[in-house]
C-alpha cells in the first residue's frame, strides 16, 4: 500500500517537473501578474487628468478660473483651444479626456445680474478619468460661487463663520471606511489578482486531468494508484495544492506587506481562506471534470466561467445592481467566497462570526467532487478522446 | 521572365495554403467556435451583466438622533435619488454597523441630535456617511446622492437669506457636465467597447493556435508529419493562412464592432465602412499576432490555458480601467505591441466619440506598422523556430518510430509504460 502511495506522489510530481508549462502556469504567470496589478496601479488615485480650456471669455474672471482650475489636483490643464470645434476634435484624438468651456457673455452675465453658464464637456469612454474631472470641475464652480459671495457677505460685515454657514448651512462628511485614501490599487488589485489565481488553478487541474486522456495515460494513472480513484486525484492534486499555497502567499505577502494594502484583521483569517480558496477551486474543476469527463468540455466551462467571474462576481458593478438573475450566478464560484471574507475580514476587520458562512461555502467546493468521483474513475479506466 | 515565374509560383502557393487553411477552419469545430461563435455569444453575455450600467438603489441605513424636520426631510431626499436607497433606519451606530456587517445596507447615514439646532442658530448642521468600500460604485453612487441633496437643501435654506445678496452680486454661476460619447455615463458602455475588440483578437489567436496544435497533434501521431500541410516558402504560408482568416471574420466583425452596439444601446457613432476600414489591418495584425504566439502552444486545450487568461491583461492595458497616462513607460511600451491596443483605441475614438477615419490616421498607420512587424515576427518563428521543430521531430522518428510516442509519455511520467511491450498495447 505504501508503495502504490509512494510511486502515486513520485508520479505527480514527475509530471510537474517534466512540463514546462505547469511551472510557467503555477508560479510565474501568477507571480507576474500579481506583480502586474500592483505596479500598474501603484499610485492609486487617478490624479491631473489631462483636459484642455476653451475660454471665449478671456476676461480677468476666466483668467481666474483657469489658474484656479491648474491648482486642483485632480486636472492638469495641458492645452488651450480657440474654439469648441478645436476642442471635441482634440478630445477624438485622444489629446485630452475632457474640457472646461467658459462662453464669451460669461463675465458680461455675471455682472449683469445674468446666470452664466460654465460648461464641462467630459469624455466617459474612459470611465476613471471621467468620475475624476467631473469631481475637480465641479469643485471649481462651487468655488467660484463661494468666491463671488462671500465677498459680499464681507463687505457687509459678517465674518468667516458666519459666512461659510450661510453658505452651507449643511455640511456632509464622508468616511470611506479603511481606505481614506479611495486608492484604486486597494480596490481592484485585491478582487482581481486572487480571481487570476483561481482563474489558474482551475485551469491547471483540468488540464492536468484532461492530459491523462489525451495522451491515452488514464489507465495507467489509475493503475499506479492501485486503481483507487481518491488515491489517484489526490496525489496528483496535492502537489499543486502545494505549489499553488506558497504562490498564494507570496501574493498575499507582496499586497499585504510590500504593497501595504489594508489587512484589519488577524493574518491567519487571510491565510486560511487562501488555502481554502485554492482547494475549493480544484474542488470545483475536478468536479466539473468528473461532471463533464470530456477534455474540451470541461476545459471550456471552466475558462468561460472563470474568466465571466471577473464580471459576475461584482468585483467593479456590484452585486445588487445587477439584474436580479445574474447577480446569483456569482455565488456559482469560489472566488466570490473568498471575496466576501476580504472584504469582511481583511478590508473591514469584521468578527469572524459574520465570514463563517463563507469559510463554509469555501469547504463545501473542496468536499463537492466526491460526490461524482466515480463518474471520473469509469471514464479513466474506459476513455475515449475527442480530439 | 524566370523572375515572373517565380512570382506566379508563389502566388500559387499562397492560394493553395488560403485553399487548405479554410477548409482546415471548417473541418474543426473548435476553430469555427473560437472564430465565429465566440464573437457572436460572448459580447452578449457580457453586455448582459453590465447592461443595467449604473448603481440604482443602494440600501443605505439612516442613524437618526436628531429626529428633526430637517433630518427627516434630507432622509427623504435622499430616498428620492435614483442611486439611494433608505432601506432601514437603526436605532444607535452599533445596530447600523451590525446592519452593514450582515450586508443589508452598504453605508449609514448619521445625523447628530444637534443637526437641526445647529442649522437654526446659523451653525453648521453636519450630516455624515460611512460607506463599504470593497466595491468602488458603491461609494461614488452613495457619495454622489449625498452631494445632490446637500445641494438642493442649502440651497433651499439659503433661500430668502441670502436672495438679495446673491442678486447684488451679480448674479451666481451655473454649471453643466456635458457627457460625451457615453452620454449614458454607464459602466456598459465604458468597458464594453474594449471588450468587442479584444475578444475578436483572442478569438482570433485562440483559433490560430487551436490549428497549429491540431497540426502538432497529427505530427505526433504520424511521425513527425502532418499530411495536411501545403509545401511552401514560409512568407507565402503565412500570408495565406492570414488572408483565410480574414474571410472568416467579416461576419464576426460587423456584429461585434456594429450589430451588438446597436442591440445593447451602447454609443454608436461611427460610420460602419471606416470601422472596417480601421478592422482590416487590426484583423492582419492579429492573425500575424497569433500565428506567433502559436509557437507556445503543443496541445488543443492547452489553448485555454495558455491564451485565455492575457485577456485580462489586455484590456487593463489598454486602460479600460486605469488610465494609460498614469502607467509606467514599460507598461505602455507592452500594450503598444499588441494589436488589440491600437484597435480598441481607434474603435472608441470612432464608435464612442464619433471621430473619423481621418481623425485617428495616427492609430490607422500604426496598425499598419505593427501588422507589418508582426509579420517578420512570425515569418522568422515560422522559419526559424517550427520548421526546425518539424525536422527535429521527423528526424527522431526516423531514429525510433515509437519516440514522440515515448516522449508524451514520458512528459506524463509514465516511465514504466517506456517499456515496448506495454507501449504498443496502450
Amino acid at each position: 500500500m505504501l508503495r502504490i502511495i509512494v510511486d502515486s506522489i513520485i508520479r505527480g510530481w514527475k509530471q510537474l517537473a517534466r512540463r514546462p508549462i505547469y511551472v510557467c502556469m503555477m508560479v510565474i504567470v501568477p507571480l507576474v501578474s500579481a506583480w502586474f496589478f500592483f505596479d500598474l496601479m501603484e499610485t492609486g488615485v487617478v490624479e491631473r487628468t489631462p483636459v484642455g480650456m476653451v475660454d471665449l471669455d478671456k476676461s480677468d474672471l476666466s483668467r481666474k478660473l483657469t489658474r484656479n482650475l491648474n491648482s486642483l489636483q485632480q486636472v492638469s490643464i495641458d492645452k488651450t483651444y480657440a474654439t469648441y470645434n478645436e476642442a471635441i476634435d482634440a478630445v477624438q484624438r485622444g489629446e485630452i479626456y475632457g474640457f472646461f468651456f467658459i462662453p464669451s457673455d460669461f463675465s458680461r452675465k455675471a455682472l449683469s445680474n445674468q446666470k452664466p453658464t460654465l460648461s464641462y464637456y467630459i469624455n466617459y469612454a474612459y470611465y476613471a478619468p471621467a468620475s475624476m474631472q467631473y469631481k475637480g470641475f465641479k469643485t471649481l464652480t462651487v468655488l467660484a460661487n463661494a468666491g463671488i459671495v462671500q465677498n459680499v457677505l464681507t463687505t457687509l460685515g459678517m465674518r468667516g463663520e458666519q459666512i461659510s454657514a450661510t453658505l452651507q448651512p449643511i455640511l456632509t462628511h464622508v468616511h470611506p471606511l479603511k481606505n481614506p485614501w479611495l486608492s484604486y490599487n486597494y480596490y481592484l488589485s485585491a478582487s482581481f489578482v486572487p480571481c487570476l489565481l483561481a482563474l489558474l488553478v482551475m485551469l491547471i487541474t483540468c488540464f492536468s486531468i484532461g492530459m491523462e486522456w489525451h495522451a491515452g495515460t488514464s489507465r495507467n494513472w489509475m493503475r499506479t494508484a492501485g486503481n483507487s480513484i481518491t488515491l489517484a486525484t489526490f496525489t496528483k492534486l496535492f502537489p499543486h495544492t502545494f505549489i499553488f499555497l506558497c504562490v498564494g502567499l507570496w501574493i498575499q505577502y507582496m499586497m499585504y506587506v510590500n504593497y501595504g494594502f489594508p489587512l484589519n484583521c488577524n493574518p491567519w483569517h487571510m491565510i486560511s481562506a487562501m488555502a481554502l480558496l485554492i482547494v475549493a477551486c480544484q474542488g470545483f474543476a475536478l468536479f466539473i471534470c468528473s461532471l463533464v469527463p470530456n477534455f474540451r468540455y470541461s476545459t471550456t466551462i471552466c475558462t468561460l466561467l472563470g474568466m465571466l467571474s471577473f464580471s459576475f462576481c461584482g468585483f467593479s458593478l456590484p452585486e445588487e445592481a445587477m439584474y436580479s438573475w445574474v447577480a446569483p450566478i456569482g455565488y456559482l464560484m469560489p472566488i466570490k467566497y473568498y471575496f466576501l471574507i476580504y472584504a469582511d475580514q481583511a478590508l473591514n476587520g469584521l468578527d469572524l462570526y459574520y465570514s463563517r458562512y463563507y469559510y463554509v461555502a469555501l469547504i463545501l467546493y473542496a468536499v463537492l467532487p466526491f460526490t461524482m468521483l466515480w463518474k471520473l474513475k469509469r471514464h479513466c479506466i474506459h476513455p475515449f478522446y475527442i480530439p | 521572365m524566370e523572375e515572373q515565374k517565380e512570382r506566379r509560383s508563389w502566388l500559387t502557393s499562397v492560394a493553395q495554403v488560403f485553399s487548405r487553411e479554410f477548409k482546415m477552419v471548417l473541418r474543426d469545430e473548435a476553430v469555427i467556435i473560437f472564430f465565429i461563435v465566440l464573437s457572436l455569444v460572448y459580447p452578449p453575455l457580457y453586455s448582459l451583466i453590465y447592461n443595467t450600467e449604473t448603481v440604482h438603489n443602494e440600501p443605505v441605513v439612516v442613524v437618526d438622533d436628531s429626529r428633526s424636520a430637517l433630518s427627516r426631510e434630507f432622509t427623504r431626499k435622499l430616498d428620492a435619488t435614483s442611486s439611494v436607497w433608505i432601506k432601514d433606519h437603526a436605532t444607535n451606530m452599533e445596530q447600523a454597523r451590525d446592519m452593514m456587517a450582515r450586508k443589508q445596507c452598504y453605508g449609514i447615514v448619521y445625523f447628530p441630535d444637534d443637526f437641526e439646532r445647529s442649522i437654526h442658530q446659523g451653525e453648521h448642521g453636519h450630516v455624515t456617511l460611512y460607506c463599504d468600500m470593497s466595491v468602488m460604485m458603491r461609494y461614488k453612487a452613495m457619495l454622489t446622492a449625498l452631494t445632490d441633496v446637500q445641494m438642493e437643501m442649502c440651497t433651499q435654506l439659503q433661500g430668502d437669506k441670502t436672495a438679495h445678496i446673491i442678486n447684488m452680486s451679480g448674479g451666481i454661476v451655473e454649471s453643466k457636465q456635458v457627457p460625451l460619447g457615453n452620454t449614458a455615463m454607464g459602466i456598459a458602455s465604458a468597458v464594453l467597447p474594449f471588450i468587442l475588440v479584444f475578444v475578436l483578437q483572442q478569438g482570433m489567436i485562440m483559433g490560430i493556435s487551436m490549428l497549429h496544435a491540431g497540426s502538432m497533434g497529427r505530427r505526433r501521431r504520424n511521425q513527425g508529419i502532418d499530411r495536411y500541410e501545403v509545401r511552401a516558402l514560409p512568407g507565402a504560408t503565412i500570408l495565406g493562412r492570414t488572408i483565410a482568416h480574414l474571410v472568416f471574420y467579416v461576419i464576426p466583425v460587423v456584429f461585434a464592432l456594429y450589430i451588438i452596439p446597436l442591440i445593447f444601446k451602447f454609443p454608436v457613432n461611427g460610420n460602419l465602412l471606416e470601422i472596417l476600414i480601421m478592422a482590416f489591418p487590426f484583423l492582419m495584425a492579429s492573425s500575424f499576432f497569433g500565428q506567433a504566439v502559436r509557437v507556445f502552444v503543443n496541445n488543443r486545450e492547452g489553448v485555454f490555458l495558455i491564451i485565455a487568461f492575457t485577456s485580462v491583461y489586455f484590456v487593463f492595458l489598454v486602460g479600460a480601467s486605469w488610465p494609460q497616462f498614469l502607467m509606467a513607460p514599460y507598461w505602455k511600451t507592452l500594450a503598444s505591441i499588441i494589436p488589440g491596443y491600437w484597435g480598441a483605441t481607434a474603435y472608441i475614438r470612432m464608435q464612442v466619440m464619433g471621430a473619423s477615419l481621418a481623425q485617428v490616421d495616427n492609430l490607422f498607420g500604426a496598425m499598419w506598422v505593427l501588422a507589418a512587424v508582426w509579420f517578420v515576427i512570425a515569418y522568422l518563428i515560422e522559419l526559424l523556430v517550427l520548421r526546425p521543430r518539424y525536422r527535429a521531430m521527423q528526424l527522431k522518428a526516423e531514429l525510433d518510430p515509437d519516440a514522440l510516442r515515448k516522449q508524451v509519455l514520458y512528459e506524463q511520467g509514465d516511465d514504466d509504460l517506456l517499456n515496448p511491450e506495454i507501449l504498443h498495447e496502450e
